[in-house]
């Protein structure tokens, strides 16, 4: 049988457990400062245990179980347990308040959850009563739990033993339950991450998280001998595409972080050859090395902005497929040595062969840099419903594409722009228990996106974004605010931006959250003083950095989408004020509303307003603060 | 918490000159109990923490641990005993990392000589690691996986304060003193402190002795309040007790009615 011909996660376990047993890692962790490894034989147990373990509690074929956690082993052996079960698993973000958490368990009548540690366990504490069906909450990390007297709460290792006793009665079970799986069976629900409405839970088949890892192996042949960094949270679906599934069909070693605050150390001692980071990610890396250049020593200052642009011109003629004459060649190669191995070094990037991106439109600055540097990033489209469906391939990459269509993809666009897509194993089974949703979005074979894209010469599919996102302006013309967003964030000193318009307005204008880490820095080196947050951004010098970026970000954009005013928020955009989704994609209508007098006051006339806003405190307290707010017009 | 009384103070008196630090004070811990000691500046709360690790004699009365008298003990002696405590200012090794801060904690607990250590292996190779086992333990609990290589002096003000409570725990103490631990931190700080605070007697098990200003913590967490003023116990039960105790109102509000 040839892997191609395994059709669900389960399987593909099974398969690894027999072809490499104990003789080979199939994940490490940081813990106790030591990276701990994981045999195929030992992930293949804890599944196989935990699995039994769930059963004997209870666990029927067809049932869901929830997954709250960051990426640890524990998740990994959790989802196979379940779906070699014949269930499905949804993931939930770690960072949901107790509310979102429950929409989550409630909705996909989740019976177990498993959770992991002391934080999550008592936001499943405080909904339990709400929730009836739910019939236990496992916790991997028994930390701040010992005191805990819940009879709803187990321990991983609990279930493991149950797990263990349960075989003894039953010996083979698992094995037959894992050949009576079927490809079309649902292994995940992966919820949408809800910018509009509330979150839907598209339910993806085994043969679609199969097919997406074999295709992606096809484009990138990963190897049995890399190493994998698991960052990404397991509830969204790259990470079920690339993790989970991409590990399981290549036998490539997953790493994870000992904590999200060590990545960036992590990663360097892991030495990832294959990594995905959201924009996000790749964008504060940037800023890391920003921030390190305008702090070091006046000679490595001076190498830095010597040779970069070396980088640029290399990259910019080797991916438009010119040829590199010898002097670039040299010049890079001195380049290389002198700056750019050493920042790959430090940002842990320097056995990197496969870098990922995707999601929110990604800068095409992102991908000119981390080339210039000699990473090989790559953009890559794809969607809750419908996996992975473009992907850059080696030496084919374009700044401002996803690159072309996957094997056993088909994309085309509507009249009006939309992206449509089709795909020939059945992925997508529909949304759980919203019927009407599928048939809006999958109509004759053909997926509505609602994306807003076109096709170029070369195949790429270029995403702008989302159709419903597309603003009017008063004289006609359409505009894309995540468009000048994106650019606009990747000055250092721009964390967040989100511009306004609309068909009653005649011009762009724009909310900035300025980058508190950056400009604070930039303001110390000046000697200007600052308190707080909402001090700093309106201090005049601020202002006028910013000013001249949107000016810079200005001349790349139509001549219509111009941004004309704009003002510096006196806070940080926030997801626990539901400005940001889990994601970090910006809720726009709500912020809309939400400020709507600083919309106003962008089409006024006036140049500073007084503002009380409310704001939540993380711990929940809630607050006000006065400020006044200053309004810029850029001058032609 | 335990019937059992861990540390006793008998009648305890010190004189700095003609100045009383304190005087006839006397109290027990039970084994498990979260005892705080407040009072104003100058109440006395570090001179009787002092007293009892042995960085001052006390001219009157007596201190048992576990039994035994410890009045006129070494700090060091006392110490081995399992009596570990924290500083109002920190006082660590600011040129040394989190986990050598406490590895070095860990120094009266090792057996092997410094020159089997130097040549680091078999029985110094093995005894160094079981207690980086236990440090990295710590770390974990602590959640300072983030600056476990990080140079302590660099640290901001509260992670350093954790690191300090770190070195206290790695001492595996019987009982541990905690000066202040909260000073000067924000709320977010203090929060993830009284949280620690409260983790270390479920998981250990061990009593600790708190001196801490902020009353709205010490009201959260203690089992048990002592106060000082001027040197005197004025006061001592339960916080619900504290709270309505004329005496304590007086000594930290004044004469006036609150």
């Amino acid at each position: 049988m040839a892997i191609k011909d395994y059709d669900t996660l389960p399987k593909l376990l099974k398969y690894n457990y027999e072809k490499y047993g104990d003789t080979k890692i199939a994940m490490r962790v940081k813990d106790m400062g030591l990276w701990q490894r994981y045999t195929w034989k030992d992930y293949y147990e804890k599944a196989k245990y935990f699995s039994l373990g769930l059963i004997s509690l209870g666990l029927e074929p067809g049932d869901k179980v929830s997954i709250l956690g960051e990426n640890k082993p524990e998740w990994f052996w959790a989802e196979l347990a379940v779906q070699a079960a014949r269930g499905t698993v949804i993931g939930i973000f770690t960072d949901c308040i107790p509310s979102e958490v429950k929409y989550y368990v409630e909705h996909s009548d989740s019976k177990f959850v498993v959770a992991h540690d002391q934080e999550q366990v008592d936001k499943l504490l405080e909904i339990k009563d709400e929730l009836p069906l739910l019939k236990k909450v496992i916790y991997w990390d028994p930390k701040g739990l010992w005191s805990y007297d819940e009879p709803i709460l187990m321990s991983f290792n609990e279930v493991l033993s149950l797990g263990k006793e349960y075989e003894k009665s039953h010996p083979g079970l698992f094995e037959e339950n894992i050949e009576k799986g079927k490809g079309e069976d649902i292994g995940i629900f992966c919820y949408t991450s809800g910018t509009t409405a509330l979150p839907k839970g598209a339910m993806v088949t085994h043969d679609g998280l199969v097919g997406v890892a074999n295709s992606w192996q096809e484009v990138d042949k990963w190897q049995d001998n890399e190493q994998y960094l698991s960052f990404l949270p397991p509830a969204w679906i790259t990470e079920q595409g690339l993790g989970i599934a991409g590990s399981l069909v290549s036998g490539m070693q997953a790493n994870f972080p000992e904590e999200p605050e060590t990545v960036q150390e992590n990663i360097r001692e892991i030495g990832a050859s294959v990594l995905f980071f959201g924009p996000r990610q790749w964008e504060s890396m940037i800023r890391l090395v920003q921030a390190k250049i305008i702090d070091t020593s006046k000679l490595r200052r001076f190498l830095y902005h010597l040779f970069l642009p070396v980088g640029y011109k290399v990259a910019d003629l080797r991916l438009a497929k010119k040829k590199v004459n010898w002097f670039w060649r040299a010049l890079y190669f001195i380049a290389y040595w002198a700056v750019f191995r050493a920042l790959k070094d430090k940002l842990g990037l320097l056995g990197n062969r496969c870098a990922y991106t995707a999601g929110a439109a990604v800068s095409p600055d992102i991908l000119r840099y981390f080339q210039a540097i000699g990473v090989n990033i790559k953009q890559l489209y794809g969607s809750s419903e419908e996996g992975l469906l473009t992907l850059h391939h080696d030496e084919d990459i374009k700044w401002e594409t996803s690159g072309p269509k996957m094997p056993g993809v088909e994309v085309k666009l509507s009249q009006e722009g939309e992206i449509l897509v089709k795909r020939s194993d059945n992925y997508f089974a529909g949304y759980y228990k919203n019927l009407e949703a599928t048939q809006e979005r999958l109509r004759d074979g053909w997926f509505y996106t609602g994306d807003f894209g076109y096709i170029d010469d070369d195949n790429h599919l270029i995403v702008i974004d989302r159709m419903d996102d597309l603003r009017g302006l008063a004289d006609g013309h359409k505009f894309s605010p995540q468009f000048a967003e994106v650019r606009l964030r990747f000055s250092p000193y721009i964390k967040d931006a989100l511009a306004v318009g609309g068909e009653d307005k005649a011009f762009v204008t724009c909310v900035i959250n300025i980058d508190l880490d950056n400009v604070g820095r930039w303001a110390e080196a000046r000697r200007i003083p600052y308190t707080t947050f909402t001090d700093l951004s309106q201090k005049p010098e601020v202002i006028e950095l910013i000013r001249k970026d949107i000016e810079r970000t200005n001349k790349t954009l139509p001549e219509w989408a111009r941004i004309k005013r704009f003002v510096n928020l006196h806070k940080e955009f926030d997801p626990d004020e539901a400005e940001l989704t889990r994601t970090r994609k910006l809720r726009r209508t709500f912020i809309e509303d939400r400020y709507g007098y600083l919309v106003d006051a962008l089409y006024g006339d006036k140049e500073e307003i007084r503002v009380e806003a409310p704001i939540t405190y993380r711990d929940g307290r809630k607050g006000t603060i006065e400020t006044a707010i200053k309004v810029t017009t850029l001058m032609e | 918490m335990g019937e059992e009384v861990k540390l006793k103070i008998e009648d305890l008196s010190l004189k700095f000159g003609g100045l009383d630090a304190l005087s006839e004070v006397s109290l027990g811990v039970r084994d498990g109990e979260l005892l705080a000691i407040i009072g104003p500046n100058g109440a006395g709360k570090t001179s009787l923490l002092n007293c009892i690790n042995g960085f001052y004699r006390p001219w009157k009365g007596r201190i048992f641990f576990e039994g035994k008298e410890i009045t006129k003990l070494a700090s060091h002696k006392i110490a081995e005993m399992g009596i570990s405590r924290t500083f109002q200012n920190i006082e660590l090794y600011t040129g040394l990392s989190t986990v050598d801060n406490l590895m070095a904690a860990r120094h009266i607990l090792m057996k092997q000589n410094p020159v089997a250590g130097a040549f680091y292996f078999g029985p110094a190779y093995r005894e160094e690691v079981r207690h980086r086992e236990v440090v990295e333990d710590i770390i974990d609990f602590l959640e300072m996986e983030p600056i476990r290589k990080k140079v302590v002096g660099l640290l901001p003000y509260g992670l350093r304060k954790r690191v300090e409570l770190g070195r206290a725990l790695a001492l595996e103490p019987k009982i541990l003193l905690l000066d202040e631990p909260m000073a000067g931190m924000n709320i977010d700080e203090k929060e993830d402190m009284a949280r620690f605070i409260i983790d270390t007697i479920e998981l250990r098990r061990i009593p600790i002795v708190l001196v801490e200003h902020d009353m709205e913590v010490v009201m959260d967490i203690a089992d048990s309040v002592v106060v000082l003023d001027f040197g005197r116990k004025i006061a001592q039960g339960t916080p619900a007790e504290i709270r309505a105790e004329p005496l304590v109102i007086k000594a930290y509000l004044g004469e006036e009615e609150v």
